[in-house]
C-alpha cells in the first residue's frame, strides 16, 4: 500500500517537487515527526502500534504539529471510523480503493495548491 | 505460457499451499477454542485470508480471489462481533479452506479445481452473513467514565472490543505511563506484552508529556482479569485507574452466584481406572494418527502421478479430522482428570498447626492458587513431598519467636504455599520468611559428614545440592519433626519419578524457596523427535528451550567438557550418542554439522547434540519395565508411526547424570 502510494504521488506531483517521508507502523510515524517539517500527512487507520485515529488525536492536540493538515485513508464501509477522524479534525478522507486522480486532487486541495 | 509465468505460477502455489497450511491450523484453534476463542485467533484467520486474497489478485486467479474476498468480509463481520459463532459459520470455513486448497492443487492439476463449486460456497456466505439476528446495540460507554478524547479515538473495531470486555465483565482500566522519546517503542511494547498475559490491551493514545520533559505519555485502555491494584504491582510505573462506575460491578454480582451453584449439581465422580481405559484408546488413537501422516508424507514425496496427489489430498483431510477429533477427546478426557490442588490444602494446613504446636512456634500459614489444576494421579502424589517440606520449613527455616524479635521480624512466622500454571506446567512455591540458607553452615555438615573434603570448592548451588544428598541433615540433633529418616533426598526422587524438579531459592537472613515444577499430565506429550547415531530418540517439549544448529569447530573444551557459547552463556553440551554408547557411522571434522537442543531441568541447563531434529509430535509414553527403570535419561518408550519403538529422554535425570549449568529462573521469589 505504501509503495502504490508513494508512486502515485510522485507521478502526479512532478511539479511541486515534494518529498515523501515512509512509516511502517504508528510508532515509526511519531518517531519521524521531530525530524522533518512535514507539509501534509496521510494515515491509514488500521495499522500496527497505534490506530491512524490516535495518530490524528496526538498531532491535532500538539503545540507544534497541529497545523500540519492530515489524510485518512481506510475501507469502505466503516462510516464511524470516517466521522471519528473528522471529529479529531483530520482534514480529509480518502476511501480504499480509490483512483490515482482522486488521491492527487485530494492531496492538492491538502496542500493548497492549484 | 512463458518461462516467467511459470515461475510465478510455481512460487504462488507454493506460498498460497503454506498459507492454507497455518489456516486450517488456526481454523483448528479457532474451534478448540468455540465462542471463547481469543479476538487474535481471528484477527490472524482475517490476515491470512487477506493475504491470499492479495497474492492471487495479482497474479489473475479469480476463483481464489473471488472466494477469499467473500471469506475476508465475513470474517470482518465476525471480528467486529456482527455475526455469532456458530456450528454452521465453523463448517463453512472448513469447506472453503478445502476448497481453496482444491483450487490451488487445480492450477497445476485441472482436474482437482473443477471440482469446486465457488459459486455454491459465495451463496452459503452470503446466506450466513444476511440471517444474522438483529443486534440490539449496546453502548460499550455507559457504564464507564471514559474521557472523550480517548472515546473519539477508537476504531470501530476498538469499540466492539471494548464492549466484549464490558460484556465478559472484565475490569476495564486505564494505564498511564510516560516514556523517553528515544526508546518509547520498545518500552511500550515490553509493557503490551505483559499487560497480554492477563488481559487485552484495547486502545493505545499517545499524548504530549505534560509533565514538560522530552518524553511521550500513552494512554492505554485495557481490559483485564486483574483489579487495579493488581495491575499496578504488576507495572509498577504505571498510573493505573479503573473506569467502571461503582454500580456496575455490583450489579453483575447476582446471575454469578447462579452459575456456581450448578456447577457444583454438574460435578461426577469418576472412578480413575475408567479414566484410564479412555486413556489408553486416546493413546493408540493418536499412533494409528501418526501412521496416517508418514504414509500421507510418502505419497507427497513419491512420483508426480496425478492419482497419488489426489489420494494425499484425502488422505490429508482425513488425517484434518482425525486431529480435530482427537483433540477434543483428549482434550475433554484430561479435564475430567484435572482437580484443583486446593484440595490438598486442607490436609496440609491441620499438618501445620500440629507441627507449630509441638514446636512451640506461631505461623501463619497463607495458601494460594488453590484453583491451579493438576492431574489427579500428580496431586495425590503430592501430597507427601509438600508435607516433608513445610515440615522441613517451619523446623529448619522459621526461628524460634525470640530470635525472630531480635532480628527485627515480625515474631509469627510465615510460610506461603502458592500453585500457578505456567506453560504446561504447574508450580509449586513454598515461601518461608525464616533464616534462609546458610552455604557456610551447610559446608561445614557436609564435611563432618565426610561428604565432601575440608577444602573443596564450594558454593551456593553446591550447597543446595548437597541438601538433596541422601545422608545430609544440618539438624544438629536429628528433631521429631523432620527426622525421619526420610531426607530430601526422596523428595526430589518423587518429583522426578513425575518427571518434575525442585530447586531452592534463598536469602539468608530472609527466608526460602522450595520450588516445585510439575507437567500438568504425564499421559500425553508434545515431544521433540531427534537423531542421534542413527537412531531415534523423544525429547519432552516442556523440558526443550530452544534448538540451533552449530558446526563441530563452534565446540569448545573448557576443563575437560564440550561447551558452546550461546549469546552471553557457556552452556555445557552432552553428547546424546555417547550418554547410550552408540556409536555412529558419522566421521567428523571442523564443518559437520549438529544440532543442540537446550534442554532444562529446573535451574539447570544443558545442551544435547543430536544429528538431526526429525519432527515435532504428541507421543504417549509407556513404561519399559522394572530392568531398565534404573538407567538414567530415560523417562520411557513410545511409538512414533510405523510401529517404530523409541526412547524418551528424561531431561532431568539425563542432566543430574551427566552435569549441566545453573542459569537463573526468571522469577525469583524474591523478586
Amino acid at each position: 500500500m505504501r509503495a502504490y502510494l508513494t508512486t502515485i504521488i510522485e507521478g502526479g506531483t512532478e511539479a511541486y517537487e515534494l518529498e515523501i517521508v515512509e512509516a511502517a507502523s504508528g510508532f515509526e510515524a511519531l518517531k519521524t515527526l521531530p525530524h522533518h517539517k512535514f507539509d501534509a500527512i496521510l494515515t491509514d487507520i488500521n495499522m500496527p502500534d497505534i490506530n491512524g485515529l490516535e495518530l490524528v488525536s496526538f498531532l491535532k492536540n500538539h503545540p507544534v504539529h497541529r497545523t500540519i493538515p492530515i489524510m485518512v485513508i481506510s475501507t469502505e464501509g466503516r462510516e464511524e471510523d470516517r466521522k471519528r477522524a473528522a471529529a479529531l479534525g483530520a482534514e480529509e478522507y480518502l476511501v480504499k480503493p480509490f483512483q490515482a486522480k482522486d488521491l492527487i486532487e485530494k492531496l492538492r486541495r491538502l496542500l493548497k495548491v492549484a | 505460457m512463458s518461462k516467467e509465468d511459470d515461475r510465478a505460477r510455481d512460487e504462488f502455489t507454493g506460498e498460497a499451499e503454506e498459507l492454507l497450511e497455518t489456516l486450517s491450523r488456526d481454523l483448528v484453534e479457532f474451534e478448540s477454542q468455540g465462542r471463547d476463542v481469543r479476538p487474535e485467533v481471528i484477527n490472524k484467520i482475517f490476515r491470512e485470508v487477506h493475504s491470499l486474497k492479495g497474492l492471487a489478485g495479482m497474479l489473475g486467479f479469480g476463483e481464489i480471489s473471488e472466494l477469499s474476498h467473500n471469506l475476508e468480509d465475513m470474517l470482518d463481520r465476525l471480528r467486529m462481533g456482527k455475526i455469532e459463532i456458530t456450528k454452521d459459520l465453523i463448517d463453512l470455513l472448513y469447506d472453503a479452506i478445502d476448497s481453496l486448497n482444491r483450487l490451488v492443487i487445480g492450477i497445476n492439476d485441472p482436474s482437482m479445481g473443477g471440482l469446486v463449486d465457488v459459486n455454491g460456497l459465495t451463496r452459503r456466505v452470503h446466506q450466513l452473513v444476511t440471517n444474522q439476528p438483529t443486534q440490539v446495540h449496546q453502548d460499550p460507554f455507559a457504564d464507564l467514565t471514559l474521557d472523550e478524547q480517548t472515546k473519539k479515538s477508537l476504531t470501530e473495531y476498538e469499540e466492539h472490543r471494548l464492549l466484549e470486555n464490558v460484556r465478559a465483565r472484565k475490569q476495564i482500566l486505564a494505564v498511564e505511563v510516560r516514556f523517553d522519546f528515544s526508546d518509547f517503542d520498545e518500552k511500550l511494547r515490553a509493557l503490551t506484552e505483559t499487560l497480554s498475559a492477563s488481559g487485552e490491551v484495547i486502545s493505545t493514545l499517545p499524548a504530549i508529556d505534560s509533565s514538560g520533559g522530552s518524553g511521550i505519555a500513552f494512554r492505554l485502555l485495557y481490559g483485564s482479569t486483574l483489579d487495579e491494584a493488581a495491575v499496578s504491582v504488576l507495572v509498577p510505573d504505571a498510573n493505573v485507574t479503573s473506569l467502571r462506575k461503582a454500580q456496575a460491578v455490583v450489579a453483575v454480582e447476582a446471575p454469578e452466584e447462579d452459575l456456581s451453584l450448578r456447577s457444583i449439581s454438574q460435578t461426577v465422580r469418576v472412578d480413575i481406572g475408567k479414566l484410564d481405559h479412555v486413556m489408553n484408546i486416546v493413546g493408540e488413537l493418536i499412533i494409528e494418527k501418526t501412521q496416517l501422516d508418514s504414509l500421507t508424507r510418502s505419497l507427497h514425496q513419491g512420483e508426480a502421478l496425478q492419482q497419488a496427489r489426489l489420494t494425499a489430498h484425502e488422505l490429508t483431510k482425513i488425517a484434518r479430522n482425525l486431529d480435530r477429533k482427537l483433540n477434543e477427546l483428549q482434550k475433554s478426557v484430561i479435564e475430567t482428570r484435572m482437580v484443583p490442588v486446593g484440595q490438598i490444602y486442607a490436609k496440609l494446613s491441620r499438618t501445620v498447626r500440629k507441627v507449630a504446636r509441638e514446636l512451640n512456634k506461631e505461623i501463619e500459614l497463607v495458601l494460594r492458587g488453590e484453583d491451579t489444576e493438576l492431574d489427579k494421579v500428580m496431586v495425590e502424589e503430592l501430597t507427601d513431598p509438600l508435607m516433608h517440606i513445610i515440615r522441613n520449613a517451619l523446623d529448619h527455616g522459621i526461628e524460634s519467636a525470640d530470635e525472630r524479635v531480635a532480628k527485627g521480624k515480625n515474631p509469627i512466622g510465615r510460610v506461603t504455599l502458592n500453585a500457578y500454571q505456567q506453560g504446561n506446567s504447574v508450580v509449586l512455591d513454598v515461601t518461608d520468611d525464616g533464616r534462609g540458607i546458610d552455604p557456610e553452615i551447610v559446608r561445614k555438615a557436609a564435611v563432618k559428614r565426610n561428604l565432601i573434603a575440608q577444602h573443596d570448592a564450594f558454593d551456593q548451588h553446591r550447597a543446595y545440592e548437597m541438601l538433596f544428598t541422601p545422608g545430609f541433615s544440618t539438624a544438629a540433633a536429628v528433631s521429631e519433626i523432620s527426622g525421619r529418616g526420610v531426607g530430601l533426598d526422596v523428595v526430589k526422587k518423587n518429583l522426578q519419578d513425575l518427571k518434575g524438579s525442585i530447586d531452592i531459592l534463598s536469602v539468608p537472613g530472609e527466608g526460602t524457596t522450595f520450588r516445585i515444577m510439575l507437567p500438568i499430565t504425564l499421559a500425553i506429550i508434545q515431544a521433540l523427535v531427534v537423531r542421534a547415531a542413527g537412531e531415534q530418540f523423544a525429547i519432552p517439549l516442556t523440558s526443550v528451550e530452544e534448538s540451533l544448529r552449530i558446526y563441530s569447530r563452534d565446540v569448545r573444551t573448557v576443563e575437560r567438557r564440550e561447551v558452546f557459547t550461546l549469546r552471553d552463556f557457556t552452556l555445557p553440551l552432552l553428547r546424546l550418542a555417547d550418554a547410550f554408547h552408540l556409536y555412529g557411522d558419522r566421521e567428523e571434522g571442523p564443518d559437520t554439522k549438529w544440532f543442540v537442543v537446550v534442554t532444562r531441568s529446573g535451574e539447570k541447563v544443558a545442551g544435547i547434540l543430536v544429528d538431526e531434529l526429525v519432527r515435532q509430535q504428541e507421543v504417549v509414553i509407556k513404561s519399559i519395565g522394572e530392568r531398565l527403570k534404573t538407567i538414567p535419561g530415560i523417562a520411557g518408550a513410545t511409538e512414533v508411526g510405523e510401529g517404530e519403538i523409541v526412547l524418551v529422554i528424561d531431561v532431568g535425570t539425563l542432566i543430574d547424570s551427566f552435569g549441566g549449568a545453573a542459569r537463573e529462573m526468571r522469577a525469583s521469589a524474591f523478586a
